[in-house]
């Protein structure tokens, strides 16, 4: 395999299709791409209380997210410093320690070491190396809107500069208050699929919906996804997010998000939490969020289907973790989330939508599903790996864009009205940077 | 301590096991292979027909966690948390021409085993019924087959002196799930 080769064919929007089920690229993945950017692993939510832990994956590195004693989130590698036996093996708890099964050492939650059974006789007064004190904290942490994100790479970027100005319109999704979001779940559940295919639907695919997603239009569940009413949202790129819009239909800002399904408290909340120029995305642009991708794995979406009891519309948003398990399967990770002070009957029609939407059960998410698992299937053919996909749409035969980039618009990073691959492109651009750059 | 996860959170108070020569255990034991047979059949509708209009059909997402947790698994999020309703729309979406990830349809087989039926003291008419199911679906002529397997719990009521699913609870033996979707019912 040939890195520059695949890069070379990525960027300029034609994509070998051994990319989603070859091993090599994938162990290149796990080096270049997953040990330096950053990902998303938990929601302070998940984890409220001092003592509170949740154990994530970083691809094979288990990580225990945990609040301590003085009620702060760390994340620590989940491995022993003696012989490397996972100290937690629970996915989710409370604790005041995690002890080691093997030889009982124990640490505290924040991953100091609290005590190694028959210290002074198995190491001396001072014989247990200061290194070994503590369980490996993730080299690089920090939270957005109580987004909990680590780095295997210590001289990551800071995340603000990471994440950039996507911080925009995550908060349309996570600070709809003052208060930001809680999360349910996540669901979980393994896909015969390439983890990046996931990613790029969801950073930038309208053109899908209308026909993956006709069986939920022919049954009423979600009005929006006809190829027309696609093709007038906005797909953009900023920072190292990219998402799609839907268009609404005219009015103020109330009137906009009346029509996707929120209440006038919560309406009242987002008008004195957004800024100007997130107000008038909504309001005078008329475009509202739908799916998301963070770089690399991390996605988000927000739809409005109908509510189970008939008749009006719902919001609802899911966050989730493409985990790659290997270069043919993808774990899910599915969370609900909804804004902590929406009203309780809102929560509860907002969960439902949700797992009639996605989720392991949702009818979205099933026929998404479908798509990237033949996809990876198809790939792993001597033939088809060899294929270059057609990843060219928006552009013509010369690879100018057909349309220039939308003036005026309220966000932040470039927006284009129309079909187009663009934000797929892009996540693939930098996807091929982090792979041809050698390691530090 | 009572080690909570040997049962899920439902049952009847005082309920008292039937003898397996029991009309009724045989009744609700019939039951539910009939209720599979239209599932594998993929007689969705018919199936439908086999609920109470109250009926309610959930799937706990379950957690691993250490024994003295309690509870393994989460309170406020599951697979499936369906009314009649939401049930319904999932049938009427099976039964498009657009439902790609059931066209062509799995091959399904369920096998409801390890049949028990309760009644409670105070309430002769509804039975619980609790029972194990695997689930096996083959897909296409690649991907490997998948399996689910299952502890339910069931309570049954008579409509009409039918017997009627009115409630049931999945309790799924995997944390993470190794089946593409649950596009179907279990």
């Amino acid at each position: 395999m040939d890195v520059a080769e695949l890069a070379g064919h990525v960027r300029r929007g034609m994509v070998p299709a051994l990319v989603y089920s070859d091993a090599d690229v994938f162990a290149l993945e796990r080096e270049r791409l997953f040990a330096r950017a950053w990902i998303l692993l938990a929601h302070e939510s998940e984890i409220p209380e001092p003592g509170d832990f949740v154990v994530r994956r970083v691809v094979d590195d288990s990580f225990i997210v945990a609040r301590d004693d003085r009620g702060n989130a760390g994340v620590h590698l989940n491995v022993c410093r003696h012989r490397g036996m996972q100290v937690c093996r629970a996915e989710l708890g409370r604790t005041s320690h995690f002890r080691c099964p093997y030889h009982g050492w124990t640490y505290r939650t924040d991953g100091t070491l609290a005590s190694v059974p028959f210290r002074d006789d198995a190491y001396g007064d001072d014989g247990v190396p200061p290194d070994g004190e503590r369980l490996l904290p993730a080299p690089s942490m920090a939270t957005y809107n109580g987004l909990i994100f680590v780095s295997l790479d210590p001289a990551a970027p800071a995340l603000a500069d990471y994440l950039g100005d996507f911080t925009f319109y995550l908060d349309l999704y996570t600070g709809q208050s003052a208060d930001g979001i809680e999360v349910r779940g996540p669901q979980r559940w393994r896909i015969g699929a390439n983890w990046k295919i996931a990613c790029e639907n969801f950073a930038g695919d309208m053109y899908h919906t209308p026909y993956t997603h006709h069986s939920v239009v022919d049954i009423g569940l979600f009005r929006e996804p006809t190829a027309a009413k696609r093709k007038e949202g906005v797909v953009y790129e900023a920072g190292r997010g990219s998402g799609t819009t839907y268009k609404l239909p005219a009015g103020d800002f109330r009137q906009k998000l009346h029509y996707v399904g929120y209440p006038d408290d919560m309406i009242d909340r987002m008008e004195a939490t957004w800024s100007d120029a997130q107000r008038s995305l909504v309001g005078r642009d008329g475009f509202m969020v739908s799916a998301a991708t963070v770089f690399p794995n991390f996605s988000l979406v927000h739809n409005w289907p109908r509510r189970r009891d008939g008749g009006d519309v719902v919001p609802f948003i899911s966050l989730r973790q493409w985990q790659p398990v290997s270069a043919t399967e993808t774990e899910v990770l599915s969370w609900f989330a909804v804004d902590r002070n929406a009203p309780a009957d809102l929560k509860d029609a907002s969960y439902q939508a949700y797992l009639a939407c996605f989720g392991s059960s949702g009818m979205f998410e099933q026929d998404d599903v479908e798509n990237w698992v033949s996809i990876t299937e198809a790939s792993r053919g001597v033939l088809a790996g060899r294929l270059l996909l057609n990843s060219r749409m928006g552009l013509n035969a010369a690879g100018e864009p057909l349309r220039p980039p939308l003036e005026g618009f309220a966000g932040p990073g470039t927006a284009r009205v129309g079909f187009g691959e663009f934000n797929q492109r892009g996540w693939l651009a930098r996807w091929a940077d982090y792979l041809t750059a050698d390691g530090r | 301590m009572t080690d909570r996860r040997a049962r899920a959170e439902v049952g009847v108070a005082g309920r008292r096991l039937l003898a397996y020569t029991d009309a009724r255990h045989q009744e609700a034991h019939q039951f539910l292979v009939e209720e599979a047979a239209r599932l594998d059949e993929r007689d969705f509708d018919g199936w439908l027909e086999l609920l109470t209009e109250d009926v309610r059909y959930r799937m706990p997402v379950r957690v691993t966690t250490m024994r003295r947790t309690g509870v393994d698994q989460r309170p406020d999020m599951a697979h499936f948390d369906e009314d009649r309703s939401s049930l319904a729309m999932r049938v009427a979406r099976l039964g498009t021409a657009r439902a790609w990830t059931e066209d062509p349809p799995s091959r399904t087989r369920r096998f409801v085993t390890n049949v028990r039926t309760f009644v409670g003291e105070l309430d002769g008419d509804e039975l619980e019924v609790e029972s194990s199911l695997l689930f096996f679906r083959s897909r296409g002529d690649v991907r490997p087959a998948q399996l689910l397997a299952a502890r339910r719990v069931d309570q049954l009521r008579r409509v009409n002196r039918e017997l009627r699913l009115a409630r049931r609870e999945l309790q799924v033996e995997e944390a993470v799930l190794r089946t593409q979707n649950l596009a179907l019912f279990l």
